[in-house]
């Protein structure tokens, strides 16, 4: 059997990749984009679910498919070669010539962000402001996490959901509305709510990890895996009016446990609260520029600090963790 | 006599139905002294709500001495999203 780049980019999540090819050619032609197990004397590794080979034209991938008569295994139609070719033809660089062209980000950032991988924890108001923004910028890869579905009461303030989502699951239809608008990214999604069991793993193989929840919990929970793997986590919170971001546990930098006491009580969800569907928009992409900063390895940034946005006002106030 | 100005955020604005107040009073009170003041103030409104302070926009311990011109800062934790 074989698979086109293109189905496999669209249907990512149902294949373990498995690269054959030697060391040498693996170097030199790397396969941006693509989540690879090496297999290195080149035979075929012994795995669970469906699998996809590559070679370098593809050739010899079929021929080993056929000969062992391979269950659940496909190959790369045209191998590397073909992948390669594939991701650079998506690659209209132009796209994002008006914010390659800051002399902080260029075309060295843009590819920093195009190799990026982001979890997402939360596809609410903050989190759809969040991955929208982080898409349209040109992130390669968005991990989305929430077993939430879409209620008619979020549809004032959570634009990756309309009215037909009602019902659905909030990370179909944020996947949905999200590669409509920029099909290169690839996007992951985790059909559950971020815990003990699923948390570390998620978390460990991204660049940075967005608190875009709802509720203390899991906050605390983003804050010790964030300090587990040492990837910086992006803190958001909002109460009616205000709003607070924060980067958390970045290179040992002052994490959630640190900013507020343990264990924090009282702090009312929107649903009890109230809120305006601007400030978490406004909230969510103050989040989205900190996460591409860190990214970029731009330092003005919010690490150690927590920035308070009042919607009312206007006014801003930066703390000192 | 000192002055010190009161920064109130999320709750602590609700409770008190302000976000800023100046306050006067003798030396040697602390945070946590001031604390308790606001918590008067708020008439139980900030019941079971932990608060973090700031002082000249920088976290402090809770048991610092306070002295004139400063600005301390009240700030709850912030659920939604």
């Amino acid at each position: 059997m074989i698979i086109t780049p293109k189905e496999l980019h669209d249907r990512i999540d149902e294949f373990t990749v498995v690269d054959v090819r030697p060391e040498t050619q693996r170097n030199e032609f790397p396969m941006d984009g693509l989540e690879t197990i090496i297999s290195k004397d080149g035979s075929t590794p012994n795995l669970e679910g469906k699998k996809v080979l590559v070679c370098q034209f593809g050739i010899v991938t079929e021929g080993m498919i056929i000969e062992n008569d391979l269950d659940n295994t496909f190959s790369l139609l045209g191998g590397a070669q073909s992948w390669i070719e594939f991701q650079s033809e998506n690659e209209d660089l132009s796209r994002w010539s008006r914010q390659t062209i800051l002399p902080e980000i260029g075309m060295d950032g843009q590819k920093k962000l195009m190799n990026a991988t982001v979890a997402v924890v939360g596809l609410g108001g903050l989190g759809c402001p969040v991955s929208q923004s982080l898409v349209t910028a040109g992130i390669g890869k968005l991990v989305l996490i929430d077993g939430d579905i879409v209620e008619l009461s979020n549809l004032h303030r959570q634009p990756l959901h309309g009215p037909d989502d009602v019902g659905t699951k909030k990370v179909k239809s944020a996947e949905e509305s999200l590669s409509k608008i920029n099909s290169v990214t690839t996007i992951k999604i985790v059909d559950d709510y971020l815990d003990e069991q699923n948390g570390l793993d998620i978390i460990r193989n991204c660049d940075v990890v967005i608190d875009a929840t709802d509720n203390i919990e899991t906050r605390q929970l983003i804050d010790r895996f964030s300090k587990e793997t040492n990837v910086p986590m992006v803190y958001g919170g909002l109460y009616r009016w205000e709003g607070q971001v924060a980067v958390l546990n970045m290179d040992g930098s002052p994490g959630y446990k640190e900013l507020f006491l343990e264990p924090p009580s009282g702090g009312d969800t929107c649903a009890d609260a109230g809120v305006l569907g601007m400030l978490p928009n406004i909230i969510g992409n103050i989040q989205a520029l900190e996460a591409v900063k860190l990214i970029m390895g731009i330092e003005s940034n919010l690490v150690g600090k927590l920035l308070i946005y009042d919607g009312m006002s206007h006014s801003t106030q930066i703390i000192q963790l | 006599m000192i002055k010190v100005t009161i920064k109130c955020f999320s709750q602590v604005k609700y409770a008190l139905g302000t976000d800023e107040l100046t306050l006067e009073f003798e030396m040697g009170k602390t945070t946590s002294q001031l604390e308790q003041l606001i918590r008067e103030k708020a008439h139980g409104k900030l019941d079971g709500i932990s608060l973090r302070v700031a002082i000249n926009q920088k976290y402090i311990p809770n048991e610092t001495e306070l002295i004139d011109g400063d600005e301390v800062a009240f700030i709850p934790p912030v659920q939604g999203g």
